[in-house]
């Protein structure tokens, strides 16, 4: 699960990037930049960083 | 909107976002019925909402305040230790995993689904619509719940799939009349929660998302056109935190002994009264 965890965070890290600078427009409403989907994929990088560590220390 | 609208605009809010029955809903259909000059997309408006939400999330946090301190601490042990072995960390990844499906529908459909639905009459129907997933839902646990089944669960005991399917629930509530704790309460029960945890559970899921909603709404309280209603918004937070607040201690007695249906019984006549006069033209 360890793996799975940091791909996820790393797409989520990316998206919030493509979303904070306006190169992602999928599910927006208006063009240029979505400060709002930014956070929220930023968040769920983290979560997915959490879950890592939960994942982490249940193998060690 | 006068200061009486407002006012009673925010103990509207306050009582109809906890109770089963549809903020939004509500919101839209009572300014409808007494014919109140409120133009929802007014930046004025907004403001003042985002004031009103602000409140409820901070009344949401004072009633649940030691559970919201055993939750926070054991979240931040449970990540330094890598460990979910202390409820108050199970009970907060649960309302993490509750959230998430929210949030994720809450940012992509908010927009697109809010555009389709402004008109009172379907407001009514979303209402009895409301009205009937309450009923359904006790039937349904009425039925799941006969002689030799197990007994219920607490909200500890649910698993991070169920945790996550009471809030995607929550989501259904982006159709103004579908209420997100009427939706969240009966996907609880139906996940083997007793009305008491299931209620719990939902007001719990609650502040995350009124409060991560309002935190991020509050740029609209510092735009120019909200400086005109600043006393009205800050009074209009208060009244609707008290409100919330005596709702939400009214609400954990209520599920103590007692079910949805009364609840139910209220959007199928609110919502169809509603109907006909949306349907006659009478209300706009």
């Amino acid at each position: 699960m360890k793996p799975l965890a940091i791909v996820l965070a790393i797409v989520c890290f990316a998206l919030a990037v493509a979303y904070w600078t306006g190169a992602l427009q999928f599910g927006a409403s208006h063009p240029g930049p979505h400060h709002l989907h930014a956070v929220l994929f930023a968040v769920l990088g983290v979560l997915a960083l959490v879950w890592m560590r939960f994942a982490g220390a249940r193998t060690t | 909107m006068t200061f009486l609208q407002a006012m009673a605009l925010a103990i509207l809010q306050g009582i109809s976002e906890l109770f089963p029955v549809s903020s939004l809903g509500h919101t839209v259909l009572i300014p409808a019925l007494l014919r109140w000059p409120v133009d929802r997309s007014d930046p004025t408006f907004l403001a003042f909402v985002v004031a009103l939400h602000l409140g409820t999330a901070i009344a949401l946090v004072v009633f649940y305040r030691k559970d919201w301190i055993r939750i926070a601490s054991g979240l931040v042990r449970s990540v330094i230790t890598g460990k979910l072995d202390e409820p108050g960390a199970r009970l907060g990844w649960l309302l993490v995993a509750g959230t998430i499906p929210l949030a994720i529908a809450g940012v992509f459909l908010q927009h697109p689904v809010r555009a389709m639905f402004g008109s009172s009459a379907l407001v009514a129907g979303f209402l009895i619509l409301n009205g009937l997933v309450m009923f359904f839902g006790e039937r349904l646990r009425r039925v799941e719940r006969g002689p030799g089944s197990p007994p219920p669960k607490d909200i500890e005991g649910l698993s991070f799939r169920s945790a996550a399917t009471i809030g995607l629930s929550q989501a259904a509530a982006l159709f103004p009349g579908i209420s997100r704790s009427g939706a969240s309460i009966v996907t609880g029960l139906l996940h083997d929660l007793t009305h008491d945890d299931a209620a719990r559970f939902s007001f719990l899921l609650a502040t995350p998302a009124i409060g991560a909603a309002s935190v991020l709404e509050i740029p609209r309280l510092f735009v120019p056109e909200a400086h005109g209603i600043l006393v009205e918004s800050a009074i209009g937070a208060v009244v609707a935190g008290v409100t919330a607040y005596g709702s939400v201690a009214f609400l954990t007695r209520y599920f103590h002994t007692n079910d949805l249906r009364p609840f139910g019984w209220y959007c199928l006549i609110f919502g169809g009264v509603c109907l006909v006069l949306a349907l006659t033209k009478v209300i706009a």
